[in-house]
């Protein structure tokens, strides 16, 4: 599988960078934190390490930017960074968090209500179909804040596969180099979260057009 | 030979078809099945309505506590 390479703009921040030009630094940080705080805290034991964490990062990447030859993307390779300092340290902290916790316990079931098929896996139930309803209740605000809790409520490495992947729109490389998950893993943990934040866009328009 | 699968293995395989990853004869299998099934159909614009919605939410911000300690830490590394 291929690793995402550095774009034009990745590269074009990295010599700003270099130059010590604390906009561009500014930049990548607003932009990245708030994932990386998320990440970092799923492998330590609170959030005040998880800011050390992100720090250590940040230094770190600054600090080894002569060695970034553009071969990931910025974002992957900070991540990087910052993944093998928080595993590190969550060893240190003695924390070890089973992946099955992470990443949920439901990975091997069905996304779909298997009662919504006959013997043969064919539909006995057909899916609620919503594209009849009109646009501006399918994507009102009420929408975007069901997909918003459907997101917080589900597990840490879903909710950060499919943040990375929807929200902010990373490619599926990207993410899998970025949190070291394989390319199965990476799928299949969208998948699941897709799945589950459609079912509660479904339940949330089910509700308020009976 | 061609590869049959039913509605409930197509739903699973949404996620892989709209990222381009699957095998050319699962994906060729997949649309053959799209094109005769209304239900799978739907499930597939859901989905892709659902990333679209995603994609809508608000980007998170920094803390300005954090955001100082950072500029901080940049200043040590790179001094004025």
């Amino acid at each position: 599988m291929q690793t995402p390479r550095a774009s034009e703009a990745d590269l074009a921040l990295v010599e700003r960078l270099r130059t010590h030009d604390e906009g561009a630094f500014m930049e990548i940080v607003d932009r990245l934190t708030p994932s990386m705080r998320r990440v970092a805290r799923m492998f330590v034991s609170s959030d005040a390490v998880a800011d050390e964490v992100v720090q250590e990062a940040w230094l770190g990447g600054l600090q080894g930017l002569g060695g970034y030859e553009g071969r990931a993307s910025l974002r992957t390779w900070i991540f990087r960074i910052l993944v093998n300092i928080a595993k590190t340290r969550g060893q240190r902290e003695a924390r070890s968090v089973p992946f099955a916790t992470l990443a949920g316990d439901d990975l091997d079931e069905p996304t779909w209500d298997p009662a919504a098929f006959d013997r043969t896996g064919v539909w006995s139930t057909l899916p609620f179909d919503w594209r009849g309803m009109p646009d501006e209740r399918v994507t009102g605000r009420e929408t975007l804040t069901v997909i918003g809790h459907a997101i917080a409520s589900l597990p840490p490495m879903q909710a950060e596969v499919i943040r990375l992947r929807d929200v902010l729109g990373w490619s599926s490389d990207e993410v899998r180099n970025a949190l070291d998950l394989t390319d199965t893993n990476q799928r299949v943990l969208l998948h699941r979260a897709r799945a589950k934040v459609r079912a509660a866009v479904e339940a949330h328009l089910r509700s308020v057009n009976p | 030979m061609s590869i049959d699968l039913v509605c409930r293995e197509v739903v699973e395989l949404i996620t892989a078809y709209l990222d381009d990853a699957l095998p050319a004869d699962v994906r060729s299998a997949v649309e053959t099945h799209l094109a005769g099934c209304d239900g799978c159909t739907t499930v597939l614009e859901e989905f892709r309505q659902t990333i679209a919605l995603t994609g809508m939410l608000t980007k998170e911000q920094i803390s300005p506590a954090q955001r100082d300690i950072l500029l901080a830490a940049f200043r040590g590394w790179a001094p004025g």
